[in-house]
């Protein structure tokens, strides 16, 4: 109770060894604030994705396979998503095929040939800007240049899973470029310079120490991309993906496919969403909804997990 | 094997080598390319038609009563204005939330933990965005924001905006940790060095120090929230057109549902006059929009690079 | 781009006319009763229907049909509206254009100058479903002259109900409609539903007053009859119109509205019967609009547009709320496709 009053110096000491005792309450308060902060965000996952499995139990419960196995269809008991699922499939493909081999190219070149001039300083920041572009201007770009651009629309065919997977692919590019670019920046300049003495030539270097040493880190950047495309509407929309009714169940494999009309996962989803119907715009958008985010977290959870493990490498 | 006289031309190696690998570079440089290709096919496709409509269209239809493209009638105010306040709903909602997991993680958390939370944010970042607008439409319209707000219709701009927020959380977390990360360990020795605690260390003196890169952080996401659209377009409640409104708690179209909505329900843009012209034009707004702030964010981005 | 397109189909269809097993996956489709010509079973092709969203089902429902009869056959339908449909039809990007009104002048124009000649195939009669929120208990019945008021040309920024009190009784209506906020949720200037509701109540009002045949412009408008139907079950003081069967499909949460056609006329409550026998003032006929070269070229699409008379004009129209037309309409509808 008493406070000790005494000299300058004695106060000063005071000071330290109070703050050792006192406890800090604003301190604690703004940890839990923070922590608070992460945890709240953590509820509205688990809210969302309780939301959803709620609404689509009645669908996942009792016929998750035909749901999986039919098409669209009139009324909500007999609709599927089996088109959604095939589009999806492709759109994704396509994206891959074409994106990972010019993105990781581009991360080699920026990264390993460019010299730090004004051209690679012109590509960064372009990329940078890319990345930041929004979705649907994208469309945009598929609707003009790969639906409808001279010659380009004759070989994807219009409205196809061909055209709209060159657009997502276009989408992804930056996102690409700049995780691939990230993974072989952080190769170590010694792994190069050892190549490089036992004579092998740059390219060779590349291949066969650079690139391996990078792969689970680009590899984590190409399934994000990915996951993104798969969850990507609002270019297809533009690019005129059927928001309506479509029948026709060509095989799984029938690769013919990529040059016909196509619907894909979030576009049925926003189709249901917004129709009147109780059981399509809760049970059945909730269902698919579950199975995209599904495939989408497993993409994400084995990014995350390749991650983690190349993380830890470089730190052992 | 004969011993030859080494020379320069020697070190250089084998011709053939060497061809290889200026293919090799070319093709890479040519990949490269790529990228500024695909920024002069999005400048192309918007600028003809974004012209078109510049040049046809009559001035007085663009301050009207709304957003009715099909019946010529282009009230920029109406899709600007509902941008406006998704973008600010968003953010309030993002902000805070995402710097302040930021800073849990790169100021607080034990290497455990953080490796327990983290994953949160990612899973966040990755739920695609038409599942954020169907939680906007059932859950945060109706049991959110018609509870606060007892004059909110039942699908409007604000539950939309949250939406985007929660959408944009994890970006902002992410760029923002990367910024506090950045920051060198040797401030936050110094500064408990002279008695600060952790909460004054942390307040005063690391996010002063990574002010531009949290600066970028809210500037990315704020780009990221204006080109946001399918949360809007499922849960902003207006279907092809909006009246003018400044209320949140109204239906309303962001110029990015606009653009969708135009396109939406035809395997091609119909539409009379320059309904369809009107979708490049506004993407064309957006586009510059939004690359403004991608450049602004990029030069807080290097400053902080290097400053640090 | 249409032939190397049709092209590569038939290349892809032949590749894939060997996993046939694996393509029509599930059969489950309803019961056909059909005796026409799509009994064949095999039928490849592609088919795309766009227009009317209020067509729509009808045609969904005969797609269905023939798709779980003939797996390879690939059949699109969406609704973007009759207006937009037409403007596909007649640059000749669709097979069939759905339309909930006859096809006007202008339209029939441009499809001939671009070469295109067509089948005019009158489908099934539908009511115009003047709606509200099922929570909404002030409104019961609405004369011609309250709809002119609510949404007529005159009523632009008319923000409650009350405010169209006075034009209402001045354009031959009740008035009398309570102090609550208007919200419209209705077709836009792209439906045929909008021109038919335009053309059947505000017609003669409109000619009367002097005014154009058009709406007020501040109203959120939808192509899409479920979007519309949507907005006004989730909106407690909302007004509207749609296609008949769309409302009643949304069952409990919106209420029909019965309609007058003049100030304290007889309150009509629309239902199948009294569309029928057209004592409900609001209806129109629904139509088909095909393609003749495209019919010429495809068996597919001929085999559809049979299954369309045969089953649809029976079996979908009245599955899908719609009303039957009348025996001759059919024979009607038949001989036209026949003559084509």
């Amino acid at each position: 109770m008493a406070t000790p009053t005494v000299t300058k110096a004695g106060t000063d000491v005071d000071i330290l060894s109070g703050l050792r005792r006192k406890s800090d309450i604003g301190g604690v308060l703004f940890r839990w604030l923070l922590l608070g902060s992460l945890l709240f965000t953590l509820v509205v996952l688990v809210v969302l994705l309780g939301q959803v499995l709620i609404d689509g139990w009645p669908i996942l419960g009792s016929r998750l396979g035909d749901f999986l196995s039919t098409g669209l269809g009139s009324k909500p008991e007999t609709s599927g998503i089996v088109q959604g699922l095939r589009g999806t499939f492709y759109l994704c493909l396509i994206t891959a095929v074409v994106a990972f081999p010019l993105g990781i190219a581009s991360a080699i070149y920026l990264e390993e040939y460019a010299t730090r001039g004004k051209f690679a300083t012109f590509i960064d920041l372009n990329i940078r800007n890319l990345a930041g572009v929004p979705s649907v201007v994208y469309g945009i770009l598929g609707l003009t240049i790969f639906v409808k651009g001279p010659g380009i629309g004759a070989i994807t065919g219009g409205s196809t899973p061909f055209a709209a997977g060159l657009t997502l692919a276009c989408l992804v590019l930056p996102v690409v470029i700049i995780t691939s670019a990230e993974a072989i920046r952080g190769v170590p300049t010694q792994l190069r310079e050892a190549g490089v003495g036992v004579g092998a030539t740059k390219w060779q270097v590349i291949k066969d120490h650079v690139l391996p040493y990078a792969a689970p880190g680009i590899l984590t950047g190409t399934l994000l991309s990915v996951a993104r495309a798969a969850g990507e509407a609002a270019p297809l929309i533009l690019i005129g993906s059927v928001t309506g009714f479509m029948s026709g169940h060509p095989a799984w494999w029938d690769v013919g496919q990529v040059r016909e009309s196509f619907t894909a996962m979030p576009i049925v989803i926003t189709a249901w969403a917004r129709q009147p119907q109780e059981g399509f715009k809760v049970d059945n958008a909730a269902a698919a909804i579950v199975i995209l985010i599904l495939f989408v977290l497993l993409l994400n959870s084995a990014a995350v997990v390749l991650r983690n493990r190349f993380e830890k490498r470089r730190e052992g | 094997m004969t011993t030859t006289a080494w020379d320069i031309s020697t070190l250089r190696g084998d011709v053939r080598r060497q061809r290889k690998e200026r293919r090799v570079k070319v093709i890479m440089s040519a990949a490269a390319s790529a990228s500024i290709l695909v920024s002069v096919l999005i400048i192309y496709s918007l600028v003809l038609e974004a012209l078109a409509f510049i040049l046809e269209v009559d001035y007085a239809t663009l301050i009207d009563i709304g957003w009715f493209p099909r019946r010529g009638i282009f009230d920029l105010r109406t899709i600007v204005a509902a941008t406006l306040i998704v973008t600010m709903i968003a953010m309030v909602v993002a902000a805070p939330l995402g710097l302040a997991a930021a800073v849990y993680l790169s100021e607080y958390a034990a290497p455990r933990t953080r490796k327990i939370l983290k994953p949160v944010l990612e899973i966040l970042a990755g739920v695609p965005s038409v599942v954020l607008g169907y939680f906007a439409l059932r859950f945060i319209a109706p049991n959110i924001i018609t509870n606060l707000f007892s004059s909110a219709k039942p699908a409007n701009l604000a539950a939309a905006g949250v939406g985007v927020g929660l959408l944009t959380i994890p970006l902002i977390a992410s760029i923002a940790e990367d910024a506090l990360t950045a920051v060198p360990r040797s401030l936050r020795e110094a500064s408990s060095g002279l008695g600060a605690r952790k909460k004054t260390t942390t307040l005063r003196i690391v996010l002063p120090a990574a002010i531009s890169g949290l600066t970028a952080a809210f500037i990315v996401a704020t780009s990221r929230a204006i080109g946001e659209t399918m949360v809007v377009y499922i849960a902003g409640g207006a279907a092809d057109s909006a009246i003018q409104t400044y209320n949140p708690l109204e239906p309303g179209l962001t110029m990015t549902a606009a653009m969708a909505s135009v396109a939406s329900g035809t395997d091609n843009v119909a539409g009379m006059g320059l309904t369809f012209q009107s979708l490049f034009f506004v993407g064309f707004l957006l586009f510059l929009m939004t690359m403004t702030m991608n450049l602004i964010a990029d030069r807080f981005v290097r400053r902080f690079r290097q400053e640090y | 781009m249409t032939p190397k397109k049709l092209k590569f189909l038939a290349v892809a269809l032949s590749l894939s006319a060997t996993a046939a097993a694996c393509g029509g996956s599930s059969d489950a489709a309803p019961e056909t009763g059909t005796d026409g010509a799509a009994g064949g079973g095999d039928l490849s092709g592609e088919i795309v229907i766009s227009g009317s969203s209020t067509v729509e089902p009808i045609s969904i429902a005969v797609a269905e049909s023939f798709a779980a009869e003939n797996g390879e056959a690939n059949i699109q339908v969406s609704g973007p509206g009759t207006g937009d449909g037409f403007l596909l039809f007649c640059d000749g990007e669709i097979d069939i254009s759905d339309a909930s009104r006859p096809i006007k002048d202008e339209e029939a124009q441009t499809c001939a100058d671009n070469g295109i000649e067509f089948v005019e195939l009158k489908v099934a009669i539908d009511g115009i479903a003047v709606m509200t929120s099922s929570e909404n208990a002030d409104v019961e019945c609405l004369a011609f002259g309250d709809l002119y008021a609510l949404v007529g040309p005159e009523s632009t920024g008319f923000s409650t109900w009350s405010d169209a009190n006075d034009l209402a009784v001045e354009a031959g209506g009740n008035g009398d409609l309570p102090d609550a906020e208007l919200v419209i949720s209705a077709p836009g200037t792209e439906s045929g539903t909008y021109d038919s509701f335009l053309e059947i109540v505000f017609g003669d009002i409109a000619e009367e007053r002097a005014q154009e045949e058009t709406t007020r412009p501040d109203y959120s408008s939808a192509a899409d009859d479920n979007v519309i139907v949507e907005t006004i079950s989730s909106n407690p003081t909302s007004f509207g119109w749609g296609g008949y069967a769309f409302a009643v499909e949304a069952g409990d949460s919106v209420k029909l509205i019965s309609i007058s056609e003049e100030a304290g006329g007889e309150c009509i409550q629309p239902t199948a019967e009294t569309i029928a026998s057209n004592e409900y003032p609001i209806a129109r006929d629904l139509f088909v609009y095909v393609n003749k070269a495209k019919a010429a070229e495809n068996p597919a699409l001929v085999a559809f547009v049979d299954l369309y008379l045969a089953y649809g004009l029976d079996e979908a129209v009245s599955e899908v709320g719609y009303v039957e037309l009348a025996d001759e309409a059919k024979a009607e509808a038949i001989a036209a496709w026949e003559g084509r």
